[in-house]
């Protein structure tokens, strides 16, 4: 492969001239509150557990914040539980579960960028196989197409089958 | 005939009184009504720091957790009174507050916690549950834009506490509940006394009374103003409830000045004094503003402690008359000692640099008219105790290393990687100094802290460059057309030949970087730089390879997240939310997260920057740390030694300082003698957990003969674990290659 430039994501934000804090504004709200999208996300991981499963140990303070999390989704709260995520996330940064679940609430709210690139981080130092990888491409894929990168969203669907791993045989 | 003109006379008195009276009267009457209804209070919109949150397991230092705690508010004391904590050994008892989070109040709680070796052990509530997590109450670093001369806490009378509520009327108005706005009988006494005394000495007004002239009128004492007073307060009295009129006084009552600032109403001045929400208060506490209503001034408890005194053991003496404390109470709480937080001095406090940030943000995002006495609450980033850390470490870094007192200036800047939060700024070596605020706008050269971003582009083409590339290290002539010829040399003067990419860069290595750079391109960093949100000038000099462009600390910051955050740029942000005065959300910051999709090249680059901190220029670092968590750093000096900086990280910090004189005049400064050991100062206290770096699937490891890129084995003297993107490892074989030794392995390093 030839790679003569660095390949960075043009996809990302123009940050604003004023660079001292190149932050966002405030979120302009969903266009719809796409509750089916998270379902499709998790509903077909959830059926196949047949392959290699990895759980990381949880802390009870990120299970308490995840389950608030999840029952202010639920409860169609999608505010609530993005910023119940983010008190997660503070303390455990680098958990696949939480980034997921945040991919998926943004992709709940029509943040499909942003959706892409939780999946994309939780893929990353996640177990990169299992249930949690199925999500992580599946919301990559549903996001590129919202988007219309309709070439990236059917690599990702490739990618989708490479999560499911037999696990090891037993003695 | 005299009687009669007598007669007459007082006949055209009354009639022209009535005449002219009745209309005075009915018109005071409407524009009492009118002006109460459509009263807008102001309430500055006030500053959080972000609520820590304990749990098992998170690595806090005591005395990190105790400044915590001091920030919002608490003292030390019996954890029996709100607001009040206790250490014992490693274990603190604690009462925190009150506070209303956005999403939630949240009531006062006693807790325990319990931290050995700088990890939180425990958490309990003091009937010994163990609780998962607990969020602090955020402290209170400031006001927004303040809104003038009044400040104020607004609370509804249902929220102050009953013995405020009925204690208020036992001292200033017995009555209260059953006159009609004027109380005839304290009028008749008032009147008596200052007949007698040939003067207006005593007023006999009711809180109603009390409550118009302070929204209404001059503070004169003419008789004519006290007869609109008590027309107004008739007035009052008939259009609202006793519960309106008591709420309004409670939150208008004059005690005392922030500052500038006039502290109106119980919320406040709790806050002010006592560091507390006026739901906290002791009845000593509440006795001593319920005294202060008075006289602010004249009995303030800090200015004349006596007179405070006195007058609050005579509240305390109105409750016991009145049967609102016991007298085993009473005398209980007359032993005990004025209790005011003097070292709370709001305007004085630091964090201005910080406060700044937030305040230009939000003027980005809001008009000033939405923000200003709008009693806004704006949640940020900020930790206190990091904030502390920054601070000190500025101010006594640069104190020790300067070559005359003062010459210095500095800025520092902690954040946490992965999402972006920026936790301390310091603008200023003094860090209360408002002014210039050199994190945010000091646009100094950055010397060689651009080089890893140079090395970063020849790192993501790992058909052309691994870590262990020989690179040429010698006198080098760029041609620039119509200027004179580019000659840059290094910093110690000396060329040293063909060296590994690596150590070029561990090194910092001018004459290497700048031919490492002009083969990757120029063009190519200016790129990188914007995709990363800087915007360096459009102008192009090869010598912005050396770090010839003039970035502010707060950029720099920007730059290194990513590199930080393992290849996930997020914007730095300074608030989370904002929610107006009702605690409705009205502007809300998420983390955002952009990937820089150059894993490998990112991970190469980490190694590097953790080999300049073992082997490099920044190789002074681990002595000064008492335990040194793995971290990657880069030092920077420019020409003349006008600029000192060091960026250093770990997974949990990104810190930025810089040092260096604000005319710009040679400091005698360098990146390793002056901005390192500061960097050094900040980082020792702060809490971090050691994390073992987890490198990309797309890396292998081989052993090196280091500095050749030949492959070794692992007992070759000069062997070093190496990570190469997969396939791009040289295929040389070192000769001290043994073939039966596998050269391949998982990590390690020797050297």
């Amino acid at each position: 492969m030839n790679r003569t430039h660095l390949a960075f994501s043009k996809t990302g934000l123009a940050l604003a001239t004023l660079v001292m804090i190149s932050a966002c504004a405030t979120q302009p709200p969903a266009p719809t509150e796409d509750r089916s999208v998270a379902e499709q996300v998790r509903a077909p991981a959830a059926e196949q557990t047949r392959g290699l499963q990895v759980y990381p140990l949880r802390n009870p303070a990120v299970t308490e914040l995840s389950q608030a999390a999840l029952a202010a989704e639920q409860a169609g709260d999608l505010d609530q539980a993005a910023l119940l995520l983010e008190r997660a996330l503070r303390i455990q940064p680098r958990d696949p579960e939480l980034l997921q679940h945040m991919a998926e609430i943004r992709l709940e709210r029509g943040e499909w960028d942003q959706a892409e690139n939780f999946a994309a981080r939780s893929f990353d130092v996640g177990p990169r196989v299992g249930q949690i990888c199925q999500r992580n491409w599946r919301t990559v894929a549903l996001a590129r197409e919202r988007l219309q990168r309709y070439d990236e969203a059917a690599n990702a669907r490739e990618r989708l089958q490479e999560c499911q791993v037999e696990p090891p045989v037993r003695l | 005939m005299l009687r009669r003109l007598l007669i007459h006379t007082i006949l055209f008195l009354f009639g022209l009184s009535l005449g002219a009276g009745l209309p005075w009267v009915w018109w005071l009457d409407r524009e009492a009504e009118r002006r109460f209804a459509e009263r807008q209070w102001t309430q500055d919109s006030r500053i959080y720091a972000r609520p820590l949150e304990l749990y098992a397991g998170l690595e806090l230092r005591l005395e990190a957790l105790v400044v915590e705690l001091e920030r919002i508010g608490m003292r030390a004391g019996d954890p029996s009174r709100v607001g009040r904590f206790s250490q014992q050994g490693p274990r603190i008892n604690l009462h925190a507050p009150a506070f209303r989070f956005p999403d939630q109040d949240q009531g006062a709680q006693r807790l325990r916690v319990t931290i050995r070796n700088g990890v939180v052990e425990a958490l309990e509530r003091s009937d010994g549950e163990s609780l998962a997590l607990i969020r602090l109450p955020a402290a209170e670093l400031g006001d927004l834009l303040p809104a003038g001369s009044d400040d104020r806490t607004l609370t509804r009378l249902g929220d102050f506490p009953p013995l405020l509520v009925t204690g208020i009327q036992a001292v200033e108005d017995r009555q209260f509940r059953h006159h009609h706005g004027v109380d005839p009988r304290g009028l008749a006494r008032a009147v008596w006394t200052n007949l007698r005394r040939g003067a207006l000495v005593q007023g006999g007004s009711t809180i109603t009374q009390q409550l118009v002239k302070n929204l209404f009128l001059t503070p004169d004492r003419s008789l004519i103003r006290k007869l609109n007073e008590a027309v107004m307060s008739i007035s009052l009295e008939r259009h609202f409830s006793k519960g309106e009129i008591l709420e309004a006084y409670l939150n208008e009552v004059y005690l005392g000045q922030d500052g500038a600032q006039a502290i109106h109403g119980f919320g406040r001045a709790s806050e002010h004094y006592f560091g507390l929400p006026v739901q906290a208060l002791d009845v000593d506490q509440i006795a001593l503003l319920i005294g202060m209503v008075r006289g602010a001034s004249w009995y303030h408890p800090v200015r004349n402690p006596e007179r405070a005194l006195k007058r609050r053991d005579f509240v305390l003496g109105q409750f016991l008359n009145t049967g609102l404390i016991d007298a085993g109470q009473h005398d209980r709480l007359i032993a005990r000692a004025l209790d005011v937080a003097t070292h709370r001095q709001r305007r004085q406090r630091p964090n201005a640099a910080f406060l700044e940030l937030v305040a230009r943000q939000l003027r980005r995002d809001y008009r000033d008219e939405d923000l200003r006495g709008t009693g806004l609450r704006v949640f940020t980033t900020l930790s206190p105790s990091a904030q502390l850390a920054a601070e000190r470490g500025l101010a006594r870094g640069l104190a020790e290393r300067e070559r005359q007192p003062n010459e210095l200036q500095g800025a520092a800047i902690l954040v946490e990687p992965s999402s972006g939060e920026i936790r301390a700024l310091v603008g200023d070596r003094t860090a209360s100094r408002r002014g210039f605020n050199r994190a945010l706008d000091a646009r100094r050269s950055v010397g060689s802290v651009i080089k890893p971003f140079v090395y970063l582009l020849a790192l993501a083409q790992p058909d052309r460059y691994t870590l262990v590339s020989p690179i040429t290290d010698g006198p080098i002539d760029v041609e620039l057309p119509g200027q004179a010829l580019w000659q840059p040399r290094n910093h110690d003067d000396i060329s040293h030949g063909e060296v590994a990419l690596m150590d070029a860069l561990a090194n910092s290595y001018n004459q290497a970087t700048v031919a490492l750079g002009l083969e990757v391109g120029l063009p190519a960093l200016y790129r990188l730089l914007g995709q990363l949100g800087i915007e360096p000038g459009s102008e192009q000099h090869p010598s912005a390879l050396l770090g010839a462009i003039s970035l502010t600390p707060l950029q720099v910051a920007q730059l290194y997240q990513p590199l930080a955050a393992e290849g996930y740029s997020a914007p730095l942000r300074a608030i989370t939310q904002v929610v107006d005065v009702d605690n409705r959300e009205i502007g809300r910051y998420p983390m955002r997260l952009r990937p820089i999709r150059e894993e490998g090249a990112l991970a190469l680059l980490d190694f590097a920057l953790r080999q300049t901190v073992l082997d490099g220029t920044a190789r002074r670092l681990p002595g000064l740390l008492d335990q040194d968590p793995g971290v990657r750093g880069k030092t920077g000096t420019t020409n003349d030694r006008r600029d000192a900086w060091f960026v250093g990280y770990t997974r949990q910090w990104l810190g930025v300082v810089w040092t260096g004189r604000d005319d710009n005049a040679p400091a005698g400064v360098t990146g390793s003698a002056t901005a390192l050991p500061i960097w050094a100062e900040i980082f020792r206290p702060l809490s971090h957990r050691p994390q073992p770096a987890q490198w990309p699937n797309a890396l292998e490891w081989f052993w090196i003969d280091w500095p050749q890129a030949r492959l070794a084995s692992e007992d070759c003297q000069n062997a070093l674990a190496v990570p190469f993107i997969q396939g791009s490892q040289p295929l040389e074989l070192s000769d001290c290659f043994e073939p039966a030794s596998t050269s391949r392995r998982s990590r390690g390093r020797r050297r």
